[in-house]
């Protein structure tokens, strides 16, 4: 029985070793951490920028990349102003609400932390609300409508909104694309019910005929959903967040024969999302067609690496909270309230997303716009707009 | 009536319940000797996944394979049921056995401990991620058409690897003196003893056996449906054990109607209502037949001696 015991536990650890040796072909992160200093102590104004992104989880594709770009845009602000901030991470684990629920309170209990960027995913937006009744906080990528209803005075973002999204996605599909009969899968998360709602409105009043679904983002097999488009549906619609999903369905429907195109949303223009032929709307420009930005992409891209478009995004967020918190220190002290009345003062007149940076009364980024993609031989083309 | 979406939907309810039908062999093989609810058997389907994937990845992946498909298909398939057999053994000999004859909720609760145990050192081995095995890539999506509607070489694999599995485990619990001997212990265990039978071998082999199955369910799971990830035994556990009870909790015929019977209940709801009413249909199935059927479709009732 002890040999059998022996020979059980060597067996357990060859498999082990397997699994150990094959997962480390593959792009392994770090454990999560709560949270994370990572950067020197500063001489002057010793304060924190919380930086709340899915560092781990399945949207951990976009977190890294976002991750990346604050670190980045961190250094190149401290150098610039030979300044000392320093950032604090938090793993919200999209779509785990109850990590970003975690983070959010982290934040708020300390004190050095004085503006916040992120979260990434709107239902986190949703989730930070309680714990950031007095702190600035300024999302790279939440889109959903009414999260600038008014409801949040301390939330900015500094991308349009699913108001914008929705419609010019629809007008593309249904007018470009002449796609008359769509059908839009909502994936449960506030942010998709909100976009597949305004899609599907958009999309009926332009004349086509529109189907509704519903996934949840604990689904892994799309089998049965992907027999039930009809074969002559023209357009699946996928407002989700996990592109992970997104790339089995549309594998799926493509295994059962269904040539409707993919059309998705913001959410899905990952690496993880590679389906040749369809279409992705993004909240903001590959920014390697933005004037002045070459030698910043250069030297990103020697540290980091290639990158998408969430990105850049977070770099302008850092950038604005960053900005707002040393005129504020320069101005007297940086605390919360101070950073928060200089964040709504914001006024970049150019970023590296080719536009300037002002936000409304309710938060939002002026001038948002959307962005649509196709996938063609691995690489995105930019197809709307065209100039 | 399209029929062509009816039959299309039933093929994918088989072989998403082939796979239920795997991890339920489990449930109801170790009930059916130790009367225990392995609550620990879906996390062990999710490590035979992982190792799966860690196979697959350890000869290069499904873009660039080094390995021929069906050699790789083989090791991915036979590491992962060995690794998952064994994790059984040692989760048997080290949380249940101290146990065996302790009060019936102290093992229970040990299950309960195993699982949160084996979910979260997989979230700290390998992350909260999702993994893709991206078995379309791996084996493509051709398949064959009956009439009008297609069956994708991934759906034949899936269905065809738990048809074997599932017959090899009927003729080794009805024709091998193994099989004789877990049929004796499930019978009365004592008496078995008593007759000379080694008991506790006997009950290492079915835990042995049925880990191997949720192995071989994890693995298929990955190349049906792409991503992994640590919590995926949660909710499939949930659902193989559903599958067990309904079709009759220690009947192995039982635990095979059940998981097609989860599985095609599940498709069908996706295909013709909303998929997330699949398992609010799922669980009234396993309600309704409780009430109107407690020992499930194949169980038969306990007789008492008075």
């Amino acid at each position: 029985m002890r040999k059998g015991l022996i020979a059980a536990g060597i067996a357990v650890l060859v498999a082990a070793a397997f699994v150990t040796a094959g997962l480390a072909k593959t792009e392994v992160l770090a454990a999560p951490a709560k949270t994370e200093v990572l950067a020197a102590p500063a001489k002057t104004c010793d304060v924190s920028v919380g930086l709340a992104v899915p560092a781990t989880g399945p949207a951990a594709s976009i977190g890294q990349e976002q991750l990346h770009w604050a670190e980045f845009s961190l250094a190149a602000f401290n150098a610039a102003h030979k300044t000392k901030y320093k950032m604090v991470v938090g793993d919200t684990q999209l779509p785990n609400v109850a990590a970003a629920i975690g983070v959010a309170r982290q934040f708020a209990s300390n004190k050095k932390i004085v503006g916040v960027v992120g979260p990434a995913g709107s239902q986190e937006v949703q989730a930070f609300g309680p714990s950031m009744r007095s702190t600035a906080y300024v999302s790279m990528s939440a889109t959903r409508d009414d999260l600038t209803n008014g409801q949040r005075p301390t939330f900015f973002r500094v991308v349009g909104s699913d108001d914008t999204q929705g419609a010019v996605d629809a007008r593309y599909a249904i007018r470009t694309l002449k796609a008359d009969k769509v059908v839009v899968i909502n994936d449960g998360s506030s942010y998709s019910v909100g976009l597949a709602a305004r899609f599907a409105n958009v999309a009926h009043i332009l004349g086509a005929s529109v189907d509704l679904d519903e996934i949840t983002q604990q689904e892994t097999d799309f089998s049965a959903l992907a027999t039930k488009i009809e074969s002559d549906v023209d357009l699946v619609f996928l407002p989700w967040q996990l592109a992970t999903q997104a790339q089995t369905f549309a594998q799926q429907m493509k295994a059962k024969g269904k040539n409707a195109i993919i059309f998705g949303s913001d959410g899905l223009f990952t690496s993880d999302f590679a389906i040749e032929g369809a279409y992705v709307s993004a909240f903001a420009r590959d920014i390697h067609g933005v004037k002045g930005t070459a030698a910043l992409i250069k030297a990103y891209e020697k540290k980091y690496g290639k990158f998408g478009t969430f990105g850049p995004p977070t770099y302008v967020a850092m950038q604005v909270v960053l900005d707002a918190i040393d005129r504020a220190c320069q101005a007297g002290a940086a605390t919360r309230k101070s950073v928060l009345a200089q964040v709504k003062k914001t006024n970049l007149k150019k970023t590296i997303l080719g536009q300037g940076i002002r936000f409304d009364a309710n938060g939002d980024v002026e001038g948002g716009v959307f962005f649509i993609y196709r996938i063609a031989s691995g690489k995105y083309q930019l197809v709307f707009p065209t100039k | 009536m399209d029929w062509t979406k009816f039959f299309s939907v039933l093929i994918d309810g088989i072989q998403l319940g082939s796979v239920y039908a795997l991890i339920a062999l489990g449930y109801t093989m170790v009930y059916g000797i130790l009367k225990l609810l392995n609550f620990a058997h879906g996390d062990i389907y999710m490590i035979g996944a992982f190792i799966g994937f860690g196979v697959l990845t350890f000869f290069g992946g499904p873009l660039s394979p080094d390995l021929p498909l069906a050699p790789l298909l083989i090791l991915m398939f036979a590491i992962a049921m060995i690794g998952s057999g064994f994790l059984g053994v040692a989760v048997e000999r080290f949380a249940y056995r101290p146990l065996r004859n302790a009060p019936r909720i102290a093992p229970l609760i040990s299950a309960l401990g195993v699982a949160f145990f084996l979910e979260n050192s997989a979230l700290l081995l390998f992350g909260s991620q999702y993994r893709q095995y991206n078995g379309f890539e791996l084996i493509g999506t051709g398949g064959f058409y009956i009439g009008s509607v297609k069956i994708t070489w991934i759906t034949v694999l899936v269905v065809s690897s738990a048809a074997s599995l599932m017959v090899a485990l009927i003729l080794l619990v009805s024709r091998t003196k193994l099989g004789k001997a877990m049929r004796a212990t499930s019978f009365d265990q004592e008496a078995a003893a008593m007759m000379g039978i080694d008991v506790d071998r006997v009950i290492v082999a079915t835990f042995f056996i049925g880990s191997a199955l949720a192995g071989a369910a994890g693995v298929m799971a990955g190349l049906a449906y792409s991503s992994i990830f640590h919590f995926m035994g949660f909710t499939a556990g949930l659902k193989g054990f559903a599958a067990a009870v309904v079709g009759g909790i220690g009947s192995i015929p039982g635990a095979m109607a059940g998981g097609l019977l989860i599985g095609l209940a599940e498709s069908f709801t996706t295909g013709y209502m909303n998929g997330t009413w699949k398992d609010a249909v799922t669980f009234s199935i396993l309600v309704l037949i409780m009430l109107f059927r407690p020992t499930g479709l194949f169980g038969k009732p306990e007789i008492k001696k008075v």
